[in-house]
């Protein structure tokens, strides 16, 4: 049981951290756009495509496959958001009409993906095989690369926030649009860049898990509804917040595994969603503005 | 003389161009449509067209008036589903019955989806407390196979039952799409209608005033908790009604058909498309939404993507929906 509980507890760690990626992109976007992605499951699922584009059927090396994938859909999501949100934002009724423009894209790029690669299910094999004991633990290799990637790639955002002149570019933005535009920010620039930035990461995290999961056009709804429960336990905008909330939820269903049946493992993550809205809707986190 | 013939040709040229006329021939023409075109198919597509009218006008109470931008609508239409046909099945329950148990249902139900709702200000917060109420119906109706069959389905809901009218005789509803019509068409008018009557009360206009500025309401001394509770309760229960009439209609249920999220994606396409806030704008867009992919069918799996694409464009290039771009000038309710 204690071995068992372990495990699990490890994996939940790890996909915790995965969690944690998809729901920092959110974050970031809802910080700065005020925006609601509903389009973020879909900047995940094609990254999965490209992962697999570039490394199983193109068989790139590993570490340009996972650079050519956060690139591509880097440059899709700032597309996007030039094209398709800028027109809106800011604009009278931007609280309803992001939702609704975001569902669209979600729509499109979902039977999009479908039409290109069909609806069967996608493998892309381990990057690097074998596993490890650990503690007694055997742990894939896949699984490590996941946990040292994303601690990583978190540490490298954070610094990047905190430390870069775009980094403070986008605090300024999200703290105070208005402030920021007269410090000469240029805001949609920003907005492009954010936008870019939370599908990458949104693509990293699809390209680590696309060997232990399998690729396919709905493989976005599952994260993107994840994804939300993460943010507004974390508090939505917060970084920290969608941190530590993809860590605890991922804890908390995992190790609910083993108290009740997996089928219920949803109904307890939303249940949660709406108890913390319910009680306190700023989060963990969160700034007051619900 | 002349001059109060003058007045008279302005006065009914303006009753004519402000009056209820297009209403009136709207409905005129929903009445004898399925006589002009009796055709079960058209019908059929007639029927669903209707239904998605009312369902997403009892949508558009909830966010066009009072500003709730609920992301959860497919739960009420789901319960009414559900409700009905479990217990038209089980207790052998009368499907006309089952519309009112459908409705209050999902009454009920919205009472529990309307709770964490009132501390909630910003549509995104409100759109995500919603949807996470949604996917919990819609997980549970997945599990409890015993009661729903889950994903199988639920298959051998009776249709709705003979009924006898003064006048027409005995109606058979067994393989007969136009009487279905009928009963929607009545539906949508004693629905549409309440929604239209209440617009215009009081209660309209506390609910237009909370949309507004909550604050302003509240200081106003509007109760905005009580009057957020009442405007779910009444949207959920029409929703509920409209689910039961599906249940007994197509006759079978999934949890994926009426409980997911692309539910309530199509209600909220079709109010876009319409004009959300206005009552004919759910309408409106039911039509051309309904009609429109029908006429797509023809492009086989490229029709969700073109769906897509329609909600984009919507959105970016005629935000305020087909009524209002049609009438530009007049006060639409």
């Amino acid at each position: 049981m204690s071995m068992q509980a372990a495990e699990q507890l490890i994996n939940g760690l790890i996909l915790g951290a995965m969690y944690a990626l998809v729901a920092s992109g959110l974050s970031l976007i809802w910080g700065s756009l005020k925006m609601l992605n509903f389009a973020h499951g879909e900047f995940y699922m094609l990254g999965g495509y490209m992962v697999f584009m570039a490394f199983t059927i193109m068989g790139m090396h590993p570490l340009i496959a996972l650079i050519f994938t956060m690139v591509s859909v880097f440059l899709m999501g700032a597309i996007l958001q030039h094209l398709l949100i800028r027109p809106l934002v800011d604009k009278p009724g931007w609280d309803v009409s992001h939702i609704v423009i975001t569902l669209g894209i979600s729509i499109f790029l979902q039977n999009f993906a479908h039409r290109v690669w069909g609806e069967n299910f996608q493998n892309v094999p381990y990057f690097f095989n074998g596993t490890s004991t650990i503690f007694g633990l055997g742990i894939s290799h896949q699984r490590i690369l996941i946990l040292v990637v994303t601690v990583l790639v978190i540490f490298l955002l954070i610094t990047f926030l905190k430390k870069s002149r775009a980094g403070w570019a986008l605090r300024a933005t999200a703290q105070d649009r208005d402030a920021a535009t007269l410090y000469g920010v240029d805001v949609q620039k920003v907005y492009m860049w954010t936008m870019g930035l939370s599908a990458a990461l949104a693509a990293l995290s699809a390209a680590m898990l696309a060997p232990i999961y399998s690729v396919n056009p709905w493989m976005g709804n599952a994260v993107l509804t994840k994804g939300f429960i993460v943010c507004v336990l974390g508090g939505l905008g917060s970084l920290e917040g969608a941190i530590l909330g993809g860590i605890l939820l991922a804890t908390a269903e995992s190790l609910g595994v083993l108290f009740w049946s997996s089928e219920w493992k949803d109904v307890v993550s939303f249940a949660l969603l709406i108890i913390v809205l319910w009680i306190r809707p700023s989060g963990l986190f969160g700034t007051k503005e619900w | 003389m002349v001059h109060d013939i003058k007045t008279r040709v302005a006065q009914n040229v303006s009753l004519f161009a402000n009056g209820p006329w297009l209403s009136r021939s709207v409905v005129l023409f929903l009445l004898a449509a399925p006589l002009l075109a009796p055709d079960p198919y058209i019908v059929h597509i007639l029927t669903l067209s209707l239904m998605y009218a009312v369902l997403a006008g009892s949508w558009n109470l909830l966010c066009g008036y009072a500003g709730i931008f609920s992301f959860g609508h497919q739960v009420f239409f789901g319960i009414g589903a559900y409700v009905s046909a479990i217990m038209a099945m089980r207790m052998g329950t009368s499907p006309w019955l089952g519309l009112l148990i459908g409705g209050g249902a999902a009454a009920l139900i919205s009472v529990v989806v309307a709770l964490p709702c009132l501390r909630l200000r910003a549509a995104p917060y409100i759109a995500i407390a919603t949807l996470g109420m949604a996917e919990i119906s819609r997980v549970v109706a997945q599990n409890l196979v015993g009661l729903t069959r889950g994903e199988l389905g639920l298959w051998g809901i009776p249709g709705l039952s003979d009924i006898a009218l003064p006048l027409a005789g005995t109606i058979s509803f067994t393989h007969n799409r136009i009487a279905y019509y009928y009963v929607m068409f009545v539906l949508f008018l004693l629905i549409t209608g309440a929604i239209y009557w209440l617009i215009k009360s009081p209660f309209g206009i506390a609910l237009k005033s909370i949309r507004e500025s909550q604050d302003a309401a509240e200081s106003l001394g509007v109760n905005v908790a009580l009057y957020k509770i009442m405007v779910f309760i009444i949207s959920a229960f029409f929703a509920g009604v409209v689910g039961s009439f599906y249940a007994h209609y197509i006759l079978i249920l999934t949890p994926s058909s009426v409980l997911s999220i692309s539910v309530v994606v199509e209600i909220i396409t079709i109010t876009l498309i319409g004009g959300l806030g206005i009552i004919w704008g759910p309408i409106a867009g039911a039509f051309i939404l309904t009609f429109s992919l029908e006429y797509l069918r023809f492009m086989g799996d490229y029709r969700l993507l073109i769906y897509g694409a329609i909600l984009i464009m919507i959105i970016l290039f005629m935000p305020e929906g087909f009524v209002r771009r049609i009438f530009p000038k007049r006060k639409l309710d």
